[in-house]
């Protein structure tokens, strides 16, 4: 007999519609969790993401290929989360295991679909069968490594690394569907009772079944028990993204896609947008870019920043993971006030929500930008809301005195420039 | 070409007009008494590698890396626009720049106000001359440089900004002569900053709280009697850190040592150690 199972064996039609009936309403909840935070980044100044799309197929590709290869590389393969001893390699173990749960349920659904267009079409069976189970059985594993080390961390909690009372919600869900995906398998088996390589390719399971030993009735029924509460767990799951650290998943890779990130570079101001804005950097959330915007839901406050920052290893007023969090908590206040009507309400970004000695403290060295999995631009928000401060004449001090020594004799020192010559005289001593 | 022999050491660019490379002296080699050694420890190996080079004098301007750092947008681009300006006036190819934020400032900042140009840093203009056999090391030269062990700070405008932590590293080599150099455990990309950028070198700082002390501490852990540096800014703050430390280490940057390793510093050299303030 050619290895294989039936897709939805030992459950019957009813709870197979039911079970589409969840699906469709925790992707629908999904939806408009994230639709609900696309509207905050829609706050933001426009970055024409329609222009993307548009022009001829080659030109579009053109204009992506960048943000293909980011996502490719820094999300698809991980290359920005390592680096990071036992915490990367947690990381990279979840991703994977989850990955492939993730890709083998979507194959197992298309598998189904096919199959009920024609049976010739289907294709979970035989040697792919065989493989298909082994790789997920295996990998399933991987993912629950990677959420038990997660939750050790959590008890121990590092100081950089945020922590939100959902993260356990997150974590404990994770390890419940991990688990009761292997007692389902492990189930099945048991009434299933497959013979040959067909038990064998799911080692996990079989050890499992071996252990929970029940007679094949008893199988049936608890295994039908425990399908629904690993289904329900997973949708309880998707419904949860958006509302969750697991947003990562959704507006991490959206902003790989969308953020270059040159080291060094920092966006100009003109004289016109001064004019027509009348004002000079940032002072409401609403001043910076929608793509910034997004960048604030990118954060999982994993502290990569913090640990590389300077200026907070010093016990400044600063942590560049902090400045992400406060504005991003500005512009959910913000949206908030809008739609409430309240203008007034809206948070002035200085003084309120960024203090500025905070933004005094940043060296701008970038190790914050560099560090950052997720490729948020930390030193480009701090340094454009400095410009805002000075503009008000809010800098005061020596560095004050640098600045109008600039701008009256052209070097910060405030000598004059037929003095810059004299390092020349030592050259040629004079006898 | 080397630059002509009867001009000044060095020759501004009104005076040897068929300069082939501009010596961006930024101003803290103008007016910093400490910076201004590495200004003239440059142009030693400049002529003595026979480069035809030439300086702006008085026509340079800083470059408003500080400026724009600190958020006065608009003073920068004043400074950056007369600077372009005048690099264009003389017609300006190439650069070497001493100071990783001038570095960085005439290839980013500038090229978004239609300034392009080749900008090298002057580790990597040294690695260059090096290994085109153009700087060969005198033969029975004075003292072996920095006696004991060496360490190198990357700066980050150099190291992480810009990518460029193996020219200094090669010239280094060159400098103290096969000593192999002891690393800290931050380096290249993954450098501390001295805690001077971003404007911070004009602000006053708690002691305790310094980020050069740190740094100079890390410095100091490798047992390292000299430390390196490839900025002005840098060796500023390692200095104050080594001495808040009360640490023992010479701060040099890295043309200096090579120059030491040369034997091209005159008998009687300046020995000027107090840098300049105001
Ligand atoms: S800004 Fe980036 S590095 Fe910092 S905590 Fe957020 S995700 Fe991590
Ligand atoms: S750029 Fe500023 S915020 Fe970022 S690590 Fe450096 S000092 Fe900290």
């Amino acid at each position: 007999m050619t290895p294989t199972r039936e897709t939805f064996g030992n459950i019957p039609l009813s709870s197979q519609l039911a079970f589409y009936a969840l699906a469709a309403a925790s992707m629908a909840v999904f939806a408009w969790g994230v639709y609900r935070r696309w509207k905050l980044w829609r706050l933001g100044t426009s970055i024409n993401a329609r222009d993307l799309i548009t022009g001829s197929l080659a030109a579009v590709w053109q204009k992506i290929r960048g943000g293909a290869k980011r996502v490719a590389v820094d999300a698809g393969a991980q290359k920005r989360v390592f680096g990071h001893g036992i915490g990367t390699f947690a990381h990279v173990s979840m991703y994977v295991g989850f990955m492939a749960l993730f890709v083998g349920t979507v194959l197992l659904e298309a598998d189904n679909v096919l199959s009920h267009i024609h049976h010739a079409l289907k294709f979970h069976e035989g040697a792919y069968y065989v493989a298909y189970e082994f790789t997920l059985d295996v990998l399933g594993l991987l993912f629950l490594l990677g959420t038990l080390f997660f939750l050790g961390r959590r008890l121990v909690k590092p100081p950089a690394l945020g922590h939100r009372a959902t993260d356990w919600y997150v974590l404990l869900g994770f390890l419940a569907i991990g688990v009761t995906g292997y007692i389902v398998e492990a189930l099945r088996i048991l009434w299933q009772q497959p013979t040959g390589i067909g038990a064998h390719c799911s080692p996990v399971g079989l050890w499992l079944a071996g252990v929970l030993h029940l007679d094949v009735a008893a199988a049936r029924s608890s295994h039908f028990l425990v399908w629904w509460i690993h289904s329900f767990l997973v949708f309880g799951f998707i419904a949860s993204i958006p509302f969750t650290r697991l947003f990562h998943f959704v507006a991490g890779p959206m902003h790989i896609f969308l953020a270059k990130n040159v080291l060094g570079a920092m966006p100009p101001v003109t004289m016109e947008e001064v004019e027509a804005t009348g004002r000079v950097g940032p002072a409401d959330i609403r001043h910076f870019s929608q793509q910034q915007l997004l960048s604030l839901d990118a954060c999982m406050e994993c502290g990569r920043c913090e640990e590389v920052c300077p200026a907070f290893a010093t016990a400044k007023p600063l942590s560049p993971k902090r400045v992400v969090q406060d504005l991003k908590g500005a512009m959910e206040k913000t949206a908030a006030a809008l739609a409430a009507g309240k203008e007034a309400d809206v948070p002035p970004l200085h003084g309120t929500v960024i203090a500025p000695e905070t933004l005094w403290s940043c060296t701008a060295c970038s190790a914050c930008v560099n560090t950052c999995p997720v490729r948020i631009d930390q030193l480009t928000f701090i340094l454009t809301l400095r410009r805002h401060l000075v503009a008000e004449g809010a800098l005061s001090g020596t560095a004050a005195t640098a600045l109008r020594r600039m701008q009256s004799n052209s070097n910060p020192w405030g000598l004059p420039a037929a003095e810059r010559t004299n390092w020349t005289d030592a050259l040629t001593p004079k006898s | 070409m080397s630059t002509p022999a009867d001009l000044p050491a060095a020759p501004t660019v009104k005076e040897n007009p068929s300069f082939e490379i501009l010596y961006w002296v930024g101003c803290a080699a103008s007016y910093d008494r400490r910076a201004q050694r590495i200004a003239r420890a440059m142009v030693r190996l400049l002529r003595h590698a026979g480069v035809n080079f030439a300086i702006l004098g008085k026509e340079e301007k800083c470059t408003g890396d500080s400026a724009r750092r600190l958020g006065d947008e608009f003073l920068f681009q004043e400074l950056a626009t007369a600077n372009i300006e005048t690099l264009n006036k003389y017609n300006v190819k190439r650069i070497v720049a001493h100071c990783p934020h001038c570095v960085n400032a005439l290839l980013k900042d500038y090229a978004q106000f239609g300034g392009h140009y080749e900008v090298v840093h002057h580790t990597q203009l040294l690695a260059e001359l090096i290994s085109a056999g153009k700087l060969p090391a005198v033969a029975g030269a004075s003292a072996p440089a920095a006696a004991g062990a060496v360490t190198y700070h990357d700066p980050c405008y150099l190291a992480r900004v810009n990518g460029i932590h193996e020219a200094p590293r090669e010239v280094l080599n060159t400098a103290i002569g096969g000593q192999s150099l002891c690393e800290m455990k931050r380096n290249r990309a993954n450098t501390s900053c001295c805690g001077a950028g971003g404007g911070r070198m004009w602000m006053e700082e708690d002691p305790k709280q310094r980020v050069s002390t740190q740094r100079a501490g890390e410095a100091l852990a490798t047992g390292a009697k000299t430390v390196a540096t490839g900025c002005p800014f840098c060796l500023t703050m390692m200095s104050d850190g080594v001495a808040a430390n009360g640490g023992e280490a010479r701060v040099l940057d890295i043309a200096e040592l090579l120059v030491e390793r040369l034997g091209l510093n005159p008998p009687a050299a300046p020995a000027n150690n107090a840098p300049a303030t105001s």
